[in-house]
């Protein structure tokens, strides 16, 4: 497990030593990005615990949410249409979800662990 | 182990992804955070402000300057119409003083006094009693003058300051130009005061008919020297 926790660190420092500054109204679509990048991987870590993970099921949803959810809100701008809220909204619903089921598979092990001891 | 391998890569690439979005989005929101903006809007503000007053000061200078400007040319304009005003003055006189010397012809008012030889001569007297004498027209020059006349001329040729007038056998020499009788004498000047002076008791007529000369005095309202 050593190599993504170095390739999370490189990608860090890339990410803080670019100089590479964009401007104000793009910043939308960026943060829209990382939510997808979010929730696709709290989406990867429940199919883990619920056993049913596809490793190319999540690697293909990570990269195509992620470049589909900047280029839906990127989209909606050009047409007008505030559709980046739709998908903050959509992204962050599954995200908390995500997370609810993650607590309540987790607290179920744990009080299965406690009752097998 | 070598599946396990490329699954580890695959994640690895996942996770570099994450965190370059996580940074770069972090970086971003934070280097334009609200309170930075401010800042920087603040700053903004300020230079603006700066330029603004550096710019109605220098409006100031330049309008204060613009003053100084417009209150020069009012002087020299003031100076420009005294001059003119000068100018106008010494053409005036110098038209006046070429009017006395002759350069330009004059017109007035005035009267014309002519001097004839008697016509009838007794036969025991000289002739050269009852003939016009350069003197008799001294006389009359000389009271016109006097009665204040601006102009004199006999047979029509001006009489100035150092005129002279000569008795050159039975013609009269005025500056060099001999002129036979009759002598016509106009003077422009003041026709009342002219003819006054002229028709005095014991005056220049009065004279010339005792010395036997025909005299006629008529007044005329332009005449042209």
């Amino acid at each position: 497990m050593w190599l993504p926790a170095l390739f999370l660190i490189i990608g860090l420092c890339i990410g803080i030593l670019t100089n590479v500054s964009i401007p104000a109204d793009y910043i939308n679509y960026l943060s829209i990005a990382v939510l997808a990048a979010l929730d696709t991987l709290f989406g990867g870590i429940r199919a883990q615990l619920e056993e049913k993970f596809d490793q190319s099921v999540f690697v293909s949803g990570f990269f195509f949410n992620v470049s589909l959810a900047a280029l839906l809100a990127f989209l909606g701008t050009q047409l007008g249409i505030d559709l980046y809220l739709a998908a903050i909204f959509a992204f962050g619903v599954r995200l908390f979800n995500n997370l609810a089921s993650i607590r309540r598979i987790l607290l179920l092990k744990y009080k299965q662990r406690k009752d097998a001891v | 182990m070598k599946r396990m391998r490329r699954s580890q890569f695959l994640y690895a690439c996942v996770f570099l992804v994450l965190g370059f979005l996580l940074a770069f989005n972090y970086k971003f929101t934070s280097s334009s955070s609200p309170a930075q903006i401010n800042k920087q809007t603040w700053q903004e503000d300020f230079n603006y402000k700066q330029q603004l007053n550096e710019l109605e000061e220098q409006n100031k200078q330049l309008r204060s300057e613009l003053n100084s400007i417009r209150q020069e040319i009012r002087t020299m304009e003031e100076e420009l119409s005294q001059d003119t005003d000068m100018m106008k003055n010494l053409v005036q006189m110098k038209n006046n003083l070429q009017k006395l010397t002759g350069d330009f012809p004059i017109y007035g008012e005035g009267v014309i006094i002519t001097l004839r030889d008697a016509d009838y001569i007794p036969r025991e007297d000289h002739a050269n009693q009852y003939i016009v004498h350069d003197r008799h027209i001294h006389q009359v020059v000389n009271e016109l003058f006097s009665a204040g006349a601006k102009a004199v001329a006999i047979n029509g040729q001006r009489i100035y300051r150092n005129s002279y007038i000569s008795c050159v056998g039975p013609v009269i020499s005025v500056d060099g130009t001999p002129y036979p009788a009759p002598f016509v004498i106009s003077a422009i000047g003041d026709q009342k005061i002219l003819d006054t002076s002229l028709n005095l008791q014991n005056g220049v007529i009065d004279m010339l008919v005792q010395e036997n000369i025909e005299v006629a005095i008529e007044k005329q309202s332009t005449i042209e020297m």
